[in-house]
């Protein structure tokens, strides 16, 4: 076993540290030099940086001590064929009704037979971050070897050490897709292993695409994913995350996005499923006069935590963001809210706004919000709000004067408020999905 | 004629022990309207919205029986499916709920409970067309969220469509008159006028006289102090009119 460090590392690590030496996880793939370097350098930080702290700001919402005393190791090599009924009958389940691009990654790897990419419009690249890895090395390495927005981020290290696949979409200057990009990720039942994905989207200058991710499975696995955008000036990109992991999963998702001058993104999350969720979008406003619309909503039962985090850097003049996120926790579930706007001294003539409203719907659950403004600049516009409460009672009392049972005049009124969050979300298709999983989760909120 | 509701000394108080309700006794059979009015702070909100089953209101006293059942032991949603309605005097906006929707749910949970089959859309729809033509009703209010924006009048109007589509056999207004001008008073008379039948009983609750000019009571009962202090027919509220209701206290 040939030593990856040869300074003492956190316990905690030192499991995917023997596991990275043995190679077991790697014995499939033949990759690059350069990225090998840089998976070792990688998991070298990891070791360094061990577990987020409890203590440390960005991970007290999330109860990493099941994670520290048992440790799930990256799947090992291609996994067996998985029950194809299965995986279809799911597809058909959580996938857009009418999909037109799709990439689909079983276990955290790429299934050429559940994808759809034979149409792919011109101007536009999509596949594997395997098969991106051999056929555009040049723009993963720019993208990877790039340094991170902030090099303190254990997960993320350990998901370069150990991704095993993942999508690249890179969109060529000036081209405009209307119909959405539709990736899957499924987790097919192993317990105990860990999921790491590592995913790129370029757009060009002036190009405008929408990407819909959706994360789901069974069985009790941790899925470590980061997907890094970056948006050419004028480029406008919507990003839609839903997350339906199965009841034990844990699941972290990074988004790292940078914008170019003039260029829009459109951001949001929605949390449903799993036992520990986390999703985390790190935005920095790089040139002048981009726009970041970040929008998102958990909806929490029994004993689930979900966590959204935000951090939107203005380092240019004349941006704007517009931030709506809305958490729901019935039972003893508990979510949170973090949101951070910084504008840096000289980005003059920012816009940002910044709301979080949440509803509790039992004694039992809860739901923190923490807003956080740090600006530097003297003439920008910036605000905040926050609010958590329960059902309004007398609209309740309305929908029940008109013989609505109590639990369905409950049901529409949850509905409606996380419904509001989803209205700005584009394409229709992908709004109109949103929606229908809302339903689908409100149903059984309140069991 | 059926006895609708009876209501029997019937007594209720607010959450911080003040009592508002202090023995009403009253009756009232299928076919018939009857108006309740009063002053200000009489208790006349106070019992709509006992007979609803709105919290915060404690009965300490007193029995009320609707259909021969007791209708203080309901859930509000039984009352209104076992064809309680009520008007509200302050409609509750519901921001992100659909009108369309929100009545569809309604009659469709009426229907379900008599085990009738539920209305699909096509059919829902078509009811609807013909009520709000009766009513004279724009449909532009189905489209909004529920009372979301309205005004004044179209908050009311769209309590009376709402009592229409829903057919109740006991129907309270309460105070669905005020503040609305002659037209809006017009289309609400109408509604009612039009709900009247054999099988229905209607409780008009109102500070005025003036809505009962376009409804026509066959009782008029009048509230203060919690208790019903004079019973008559349709004179009784223009004598109410011309004389306050100072002096039917020092009567």
């Amino acid at each position: 076993m040939s030593a990856i460090v040869d300074f003492p590392v956190k316990p905690e690590a030192r499991p995917y540290l023997d596991a990275f030496a043995r190679g077991d996880f790697t014995r499939d793939r033949r990759e690059p030099e350069w990225l090998v370097g840089y998976r070792k350098a990688s998991l070298a930080r990891f070791a360094e940086l061990g577990f987020p702290s409890r203590r440390s700001e960005a991970w007290r919402y999330i109860d990493l001590r099941p994670l520290e005393e048992r440790p799930m190791l990256p799947v090992r090599g291609p996994k067996r064929a998985s029950d194809r009924l299965a995986v279809r009958a799911r597809l058909a389940e959580i996938g857009l009704a009418q999909p037109t691009h799709r990439l689909v990654l079983v276990d955290g790897r790429f299934s050429r037979e559940f994808s759809a990419l034979d149409r792919l419009p011109s101007g536009v690249w999509l596949g594997s971050t395997a098969a991106a890895i051999a056929e555009r090395p040049e723009l993963l390495r720019s993208r990877l070897e790039t340094p991170p927005l902030d090099p303190a981020r254990p997960f993320t290290s350990l998901n370069s050490a150990f991704f095993a696949d993942g999508f690249v979409l890179d969109i060529a200057p000036g081209f405009a897709v209307e119909r959405p990009f539709e990736i899957l990720h499924l987790a097919s039942g192993d317990t105990d292993t860990s999921l790491h994905t590592r995913s790129v989207v370029v757009a060009g200058e002036g190009s405008r695409a929408a990407v819909i991710e959706t994360f789901s499975g069974a069985g009790a696995y941790w899925r470590n994913d980061v997907v890094e955008w970056r948006l050419a000036p004028g480029a406008e990109l919507a990003r839609v995350a839903v997350v339906e992991e199965g009841e034990e999963a844990l699941h972290f998702g990074e988004m790292l996005a940078t914008l170019g001058a003039a260029s829009r993104l459109s951001s949001f999350v929605l949390l449903l499923g799993g036992r520990s969720t986390r999703q985390e979008a790190t935005v920095r406003s790089e040139g002048e006069r981009s726009r970041c619309d970040l929008g998102g909503a958990f909806l929490l039962s029994g004993r689930q935590e979900a966590n959204i985090l935000t951090t939107v850097d203005h380092a240019a003049p004349g941006g704007e963001t517009c931030e709506n996120f809305k958490g729901v926790a019935a039972g003893r579930a508990h979510g949170a809210f973090q949101g951070r706007i910084t504008v840096r001294p000289g980005a003059q003539k920012v816009d940002a706004h910044q709301l979080s409203r949440n509803l509790v719907l039992s004694s039992r659950a809860a739901i923190d919000s923490k807003p956080e403004l740090e600006i530097y600049a003297d003439d920008v516009k910036c605000s905040h709000g926050a609010a958590v409460g329960d059902l309004d009672e007398a609209a309740l009392f309305y929908l029940r004067a008109r013989g609505i049972p109590n639990a369905e005049a409950r049901r529409m009124l949850i509905e409606a408020f996380v419904q509001e969050a989803v209205e700005l979300v584009e394409p229709a298709p992908v709004r109109e999905h949103l929606l229908s999983r809302i339903g689908f989760r409100v149903a059984s909120l309140e069991e | 004629m059926v006895r609708m509701l009876e209501i029997t000394n019937l007594h209720a108080r607010l959450s911080d022990g003040r009592e508002i309700l202090r023995g009403i006794d009253l009756s009232v059979g299928s076919s018939e309207v009857h108006a309740i009015m009063g002053p200000n702070g009489s208790g006349k909100s106070t019992l709509a919205a006992v007979l609803a089953g709105r919290d915060g209101y404690e009965v300490s006293e007193g029995t009320v029986s609707y259909l021969g059942r007791d209708l203080l032991a309901m859930e509000p949603d039984e009352r209104a499916r076992e064809g309680l309605f009520l008007a509200f005097q302050y409609p509750v906006e519901i921001p992100g709920v659909n009108n369309m929707y929100f009545l569809r749910t309604a009659i469709n949970a009426l229907r379900r409970h008599r085990g009738e089959p539920e209305l699909d859309a096509g059919q829902f729809l078509r009811v609807v067309r013909t009520k709000l033509k009766q009513l004279d009703i724009g449909e532009d209010l189905l489209q909004r969220a529920v009372n979301v924006g309205f005004s004044g009048g179209e908050k009311k109007r769209n309590e009376v469509f709402q009592m229409a589509m829903l057919e109740p056999r006991l129907a309270i207004l309460d105070e669905t008159d005020s503040g609305l001008d002659i037209d809006a008073l017009k289309i609400v008379a109408r509604g009612v006028n039009q709900q009247r039948s054999p099988q229905r009983a209607i409780v008009v609750i109102t500070h005025y006289q003036r809505l009962l000019n376009y409804v026509e009571p066959d009782r008029v009962h009048v509230l203060q102090g919690g208790r019903i202090v004079q019973s008559g027919d349709k004179s009784l509220a223009i004598e109410l009119e011309r004389r306050g209701y100072g002096e039917v206290e020092a009567a």
